[in-house]
């Protein structure tokens, strides 16, 4: 990787002066070096892709950038200009502002406040909030992305898509602040969204170009590709590199990312002949629910099941009431040949049932806790010997899960909230194998937020467990993961399973035969 | 299971450890906060540091110790209980009320009324799913107002034949400790230790820090909730039967005063409020921290106006230096 140290010297034409540049940033955490000597460039009206591995280090970088996380090492330059950032505010005065991974949107405020909240500005006076002044700053901002969302409609009923515009238009807010072109960081802005949403994303990016620079973080290197003008590769915390996008392909890029050819098989298909076993392990007749209706879904051992739809098609609350988190109405569920109650989650796991939520950091586990009490948390009697818990036992047991699924953790006793998002997943996963009782597995969006390396490790992961004998149900972040690891998919239109569509290796739909099913 | 595709090599750095000095410092700033203000104490009067005083103030603490424990479970699920000074002064009333009946089993008889009473107040807290700050406040009200009722408003004295009963508990265990702050050591010790050998603290912990993701994964929560509060009644009832033993009266207002001061013990022991972390040793360091403050401050001649002005300045230093901030995300 070039950098031009020329900048530094060179005031003259201000095109030549990169909008942003970091140069040699070092952070240490305990045990783990996350950054370790990074430089980045970007220039003005340049879309800057960001790729790397979970634990590449991307996160810490973008942090360092708004000011989160104080680097050990290594300078920041805002036009040239050596900078040292505090706070999102610092960053913002100076012109640097990020789409935040986990929306950081205030729910029951309009879109408008939201919008203004924390740069007010014109928008209270004398201590006074001005609605009118207010509401008009928030739609000069929406305009400025071409949106058309209402600035008065209260954000938790916009959708995720639209509150991603939101947030956009909120840290276009900084452009107030500083008199040059912002610098906006995207922050995995399409981990969540569908197609089409991911579309009006991209057309947003290249409007963006216009008047600001985009750091584009993704974990998808084909829309890096797509959208990006220039990508910047992390490996260990290190720069490894960079191509021009014009005449890269993904597999590029991943080399460079994983330091080697990765896998062209990336969903393991190989590895699945003649897994699936005749023996039904599930089988629910006429589900019926507050968004569903009706629901036939077999899944026979050794089975993935994938469950597709359309945002609102209730395949998240049919896996919910699979697992009794969600009340049912009527209809019957079989699992193994006997006949389940659905009354609680607890219920359900002593059944033999495991569930994988898709929102992991609020739903799947319990960040402050260990790695070890996360992975034994659902099977207590994992650890135990009796009612007492047996220290030793759950270290061998814990220190063997790590191992096997090579989690990258410092030590067993670790929070779980340290570890990097796939790292986090393996832990859930395991959570539900440590007991290897586990007959039905409900996996909504495991693969959400994770980055090539970690989603194959998965895909894996899956794998195994089908060949022995799991039945699966799985609703997939994106149509091509849906249909590379289902053996059937099932396609849910408003409440309903409206059609069948077997999905065996080798005589794969294509996802264009799904969504002419799923709308 | 056959190695994933990629292999991550772990990098030599990243080798087995365990908490850092800091963390465990930090882990430990009870007993230091404890230990400052003893010598602090001590310093501005040195007759405080003699053996009757210390046990005095032992002895003083034994009930609160006792409340602050039970109540700390319910704070560690992520609730609050507001009804234990209530609920102890109830069990005031029942004990001086059962004492001529049952003689010898009143002790029990009150810790399984005062038990049954948080079971009660759990299921209303679980089935209902009304904010337990909500029910307990309920529960305060009508627990006071029961035992002025019952009471006909006023103390029940116990006859001196009937004292013997209650007498154990001023009693001295070898010869120095007294035995009201050893039953309530007991209390916290063996309720602590059946947390840590049991998938109870794992079930605690997890509710208290995320509840959807504590029943996502199967986890008892509704029972550790009611569980939670049926050992803190049974703690208040215990409460009510040492200030007994110390007064020879139940009285419907006995305990009234020590609310507040149990639910700064708790914090200042350095448990989260919003739950999930802290722990029982926490709340006994809290507890004889804040008996100290009151018994100490004017034993080293603070003047009385003076007295509230370090005691609630006190109080914030100590949360301040006990309050884990690495373990508590959002204070509230």
């Amino acid at each position: 990787m070039s950098i031009d140290f020329q900048s530094e010297t060179e005031p003259a034409s201000t095109a030549a002066v990169p909008a942003l540049e970091v140069r040699g940033l070092v952070k240490h955490y305990p045990g783990v070096k996350a950054l370790d000597g990074v430089d980045l460039v970007v220039h003005p009206h340049e879309v800057l892709g960001l790729a790397g591995e979970n634990g590449a280090g991307k996160s810490t970088l973008l942090k360092a950038l708004v000011g989160l996380v104080k680097p050990d090492a290594g300078d920041i330059y805002v036009r040239g200009e050596k900078v040292r950032l505090r706070s999102v505010v610092d960053a913002a005065t100076h012109g640097i502002g990020m789409v935040f991974q986990e929306q950081s949107l205030v729910p029951n405020l309009t879109a408008a406040e939201n919008i203004v909240l924390g740069s007010e500005g014109r928008g209270v006076r004398g201590g006074v909030y001005r609605w009118a002044t207010m509401r008009k700053l928030a739609q000069e901002q929406l305009d400025k992305i071409g949106s058309h969302i209402d600035p008065l409609a209260r954000t938790d009923t916009l959708s995720f898509a639209d509150r991603q515009m939101v947030e956009i238009a909120k840290v276009l807010r900084i452009e107030q602040r500083s008199q040059h072109p912002p610098v906006i960081i995207l922050d995995e802005p399409t981990s969540v969204l569908e197609s089409k949403e991911i579309e009006t994303l991209f057309t947003q990016v290249r409007r963006l170009r216009e008047f600001a620079s985009v750091v584009f973080v993704s974990h998808r290197l084909d829309e890096v590709l797509d959208v990006c003008d220039r990508v910047s590769v992390l490996r260990g915390g290190q720069s490894v590199g960079e191509v021009a996008t014009a005449d890269a392909e993904p597999s590029d890029l991943h080399r460079m990312m994983i330091g080697s050819t990765g896998s062209d098989d990336h969903y393991h298909d190989g590895a699945t002949a003649d897994r699936a076993q005749q023996r039904p392990m599930l089988e629910v007749r006429g589900l019926s629910g507050k968004t569903f209706k009706d629901v036939d879904l077999d899944v026979r051992a050794g089975e993935i099941v994938g469950i597709v739809g359309v945002h609102g098609s209730g395949r998240e609350d049919v896996c919910r009431a699979l697992f009794g988190a969600e009340p049912t109405t009527s209809g019957t569920v079989v699992l193994d040949g006997d006949k389940l109650t659905l009354s609680g989650t607890r219920a359900a796991c002593a059944a033999g049932i495991g569930y994988v939520p898709a929102e992991r950091k609020v739903e799947g586990m319990v960040g402050p806790m260990s790695v070890a009490d996360n992975m034994t948390f659902a099977k207590q009697s994992s650890r135990c010997n009796g009612p007492v818990v047996a220290p030793k036992k759950q270290a061998t047991l814990v220190d063997g899960w790590i191992e096997r699924l090579s989690i990258r953790t410092p030590h067993r006793g670790t929070a779980i909230q340290r570890l990097s998002g796939g790292n986090q997943q393996k832990v859930v996963l395991a959570r539900w194998l440590v007991s290897g009782d586990v007959k039905l597995l409900l996996l909504d969006h495991p693969t959400r937020g994770l980055d090539i390396g970690a989603r194959s490790e998965v895909y894996r992961l899956m794998r195994e467990l089908a060949s022995n004998g799991v039945a699966t149900v799985l609703l997939a972040d994106s149509l091509e993961e849906a249909i590379g690891m289902s053996d059937r998919i099932i396609v849910m239109n408003d409440g309903r399973a409206t059609k069948h569509v077997d999905c065996p290796s080798g005589a794969k739909p294509t996802p264009l035969d799904l969504v002419k099913e799923m709308v | 299971m056959s190695t994933p595709v990629i292999t991550k090599p772990v990098p030599d750095a990243v080798a087995k450890q365990g908490p850092t000095v800091a963390q465990r410092v930090t882990s430990f700033m009870p007993v230091i906060a404890l230990v400052s203000l003893v010598v602090a104490l001590s310093v501005a009067d040195p007759s405080f540091l003699t053996q009757s005083q210390l046990t005095a103030a032992v002895k003083t603490s034994a009930p609160l110790v006792v409340l602050a424990a039970g109540a700390t479970l319910v704070v560690l699920c992520g609730g609050i209980d507001l009804s234990i000074a209530a609920m102890c002064s109830l069990s005031t009333v029942f004990f001086a009320l059962w004492l001529p009946d049952l003689g010898g089993l009143t002790t029990l008889a009150v810790v399984a009324a005062a038990a049954a009473l948080g079971a009660v107040q759990g299921l209303a807290h679980v089935l209902l799913r009304i904010p337990s700050f909500i029910v307990t406040l309920g529960g305060m009200s009508i627990f006071g107002a029961v035992a002025l009722v019952i009471s006909d408003a006023g103390p029940i004295r116990i006859v001196s034949d009937d004292r013997g009963t209650t007498a154990w508990l001023n009693t001295f265990v070898g010869g120095y400790v007294p035995m009201s702050f050893f039953v309530a050591l007991l209390v916290v010790a063996v309720i602590s230790l059946v947390l840590k050998f049991t998938p109870l603290q794992s079930w605690i912990t997890a509710t208290g820090f995320s509840e959807s993701a504590a029943r996502l994964a199967g986890a008892p929560v509704d029972y550790v909730k009611v569980m939670a509060f049926t050992i803190s009644g049974a703690c208040a009832g215990l409460a009510a039967v040492m200030l007994v033993s110390r007064n020879f009266s139940g009285s419907p207002t006995s305990a009234d005063n020590l609310l507040l001061p149990a639910v700064a013990a708790i914090v200042v022991g350095g448990t989260a409020i919003t739950g999930g972390h802290g722990s029982l040793w926490r709340s006994l360091c809290g507890a004889l921290v804040i008996t100290l403050l009151r018994v100490g401050l004017p034993i080293v001649g603070v003047p009385s106006a003076w007295e509230q002005i370090l005691y609630g300045a006190i109080i914030v230093t100590a949360v301040a230096l006990t309050l884990d901030r690495s373990k508590v995300l959002i204070i509230k």
